[in-house]
């Protein structure tokens, strides 16, 4: 039994890390004049991923800390990502347990159904609150690019630090 | 087991209550973003003052690598750099010849009119931290701040030209905003035919100048400077040269090295001219004439032509 729990500290620990350094990245003075394809958004691509994977390993209050964090580093709306990240995760939370007999395929439409769905919201709101936006081409082009990377932030993440599915008669927190 | 079960038929209402309230908040928080900016403005520049110095050991080394990395790619077009180099070399040392003298006719000018350049344009430097990590936004963190003295509004420059402009200042750091940003506008004047324009950025490399008089009359290669309308900006610094798309659109070439920029200028500017007075500049002079339909005294208009160039000379 300890021996699971320190394996779910040290999945939680990894993920704080892991965001931390996409985030660190990010914030790298390397491309400051460049323009073109915008990024993924590695960040909310290992949320999801990991969130149907092993849901106890991406708990509410790391979603939180993470992005509020990069909002406010990434100089966005402060919150409104967030927001929409944590209404994303947790209906895809509540929805795991008829996801897990899912083809992979199948689980990459959803997490692009759910990217899509929080840049649209995203836009909506920031509509309303009439802030100035970027281009819709530019907003479309993050978008895809983020759901081409989720195969390979899957596949580093279960080759290569051994995240696996947890089945639907497995418990889901340990 | 059962422990968990009973745990759990409690903890999902908790679970889902403290959900509701953290999503409230923050709700809550883009809100107060919206309507009272600067204040998340400034508790977005102490967050920034509190992470990104802590990141610095992290991102030291690896924005090392990745520059020595580029480093070495241009080591593979040495050959044709250096004789690019020599020719250019050449050409400089004309200029500088023809700068020499102009400086010592501009002495001598200067000396005769007895200019007094203004002694308060000084700068503090600072280095790149961070940029801001997206497409969508052009700023960049420099590691001067408030310590340093430094106020939101100053002009940045790299050593040639305009970079843009210190908006949002922490303790330690502050952020610059890139003229190539879609909310920076700056107003500038373009410079063989003085007219007025503003340089309005929109997250490409070059910046459009809108706002013009006279678009005929601006050709390719015009150099634009900050006119320093509005008390922003200090008038005459270099912005870059125009450029003339294929779209028909007129924009700007940047003089400074956006892709390379790592040590900014902070200038130190003054104060602009500020009109907390709106009486004594415009509508009829004070105190008011006694007979209405009587036009004002041209002595009166006068002094008080005066008075606001009094101020905006002060």
């Amino acid at each position: 039994m300890s021996a699971a729990t320190r394996r779910l500290w040290t999945y939680r620990m990894l993920f704080i890390l892991l965001c931390l350094t996409v985030i660190s990245l990010k914030l790298m003075p390397m491309n400051v004049g460049e323009t073109g394809i915008p990024g993924p958004d590695i960040l909310l691509a290992l949320t999801l991923a990991w969130l149907l994977r092993q849901p106890a390993v991406v708990p509410v209050g790391a979603i939180l800390l993470v992005f509020l964090l990069a909002d406010f580093l990434l100089q966005r709306p402060p919150g409104l990502w967030t927001l929409l990240v944590l209404l994303a995760s947790e209906s895809l939370r509540s929805r795991r347990l008829t996801m897990t007999e899912f083809p992979f395929l199948l689980e990459w439409s959803a997490f692009a159904a759910a990217v899509f769905a929080l840049l649209i919201l995203n836009r909506i709101a920031m509509w309303v609150l009439m802030v100035d936006q970027a281009t819709l081409g530019l907003t479309l082009t993050h978008g895809i690019v983020t759901i081409a990377i989720y195969p390979l932030v899957v596949a580093v993440s279960k080759f290569l630090l051994g995240l696996r599915k947890l089945g639907a008669a497995e418990p889901e927190a340990i | 087991m059962a422990r968990d079960r009973s745990d759990e038929s409690y903890a999902r209402p908790v679970r889902r209550l403290l959900l509701t309230v953290v999503m409230l908040c923050l709700i809550a928080l883009v809100l107060l973003w919206r309507i009272d900016n600067p204040r998340v403005e400034r508790m977005r520049a102490a967050i920034v003052d509190r992470v990104v110095p802590n990141m610095e050991w992290v991102m030291a080394p690896v924005a090392g690598a990745a520059r020595m990395l580029g480093d070495f790619q241009s080591y593979t077009r040495l050959y044709e750099q250096n004789d690019r180099l020599r020719e250019e070399l050449q050409q400089l040392r004309a200029w500088r010849e023809a700068a020499l003298q102009l400086e010592q006719e501009n002495a001598r000018l200067l000396d005769l009119n007895r200019v007094h350049l203004n002694p308060e344009l000084t700068f503090v430097t600072g280095i790149v931290m961070a940029d801001s990590g997206s497409p969508f936004r052009r700023s960049v963190l420099i590691n001067v701040g408030g310590r340093d003295g430094i106020l939101n509004g100053w002009a940045t420059m790299d050593g040639l030209g305009l970079v843009g402009r210190i908006s949002g200042v922490g303790e330690q750091m502050s952020r610059v905003l890139l003229v190539t940003d879609s909310n920076s506008r700056v107003p500038v004047t373009v410079q063989p035919s003085g007219q007025l324009a503003l340089l309005m950025g929109d997250n490409s490399p070059t910046p459009v100048l809108d706002f013009l008089e006279a678009p005929e009359d601006i050709s390719a290669g015009d150099r634009i400077v900050t006119s320093g309308d509005g008390g922003l900006f200090p008038p005459g610094l270099l912005l870059g040269q125009v450029v003339m798309t294929t779209d028909g659109r007129i924009r700007a070439r940047l003089s400074a090295d956006l892709n390379r920029i790592s040590f900014l200028r902070v200038m130190r500017s003054h104060p602009g001219t500020t009109l907390d007075d709106p009486g004594g500049l415009i509508g009829p002079p004070w105190p008011l004439p006694q007979s209405g339909d009587e036009p004002a005294p041209p002595a009166t208009s006068e002094a008080i032509d005066g008075a606001t160039l009094l101020e905006a000379t002060e």
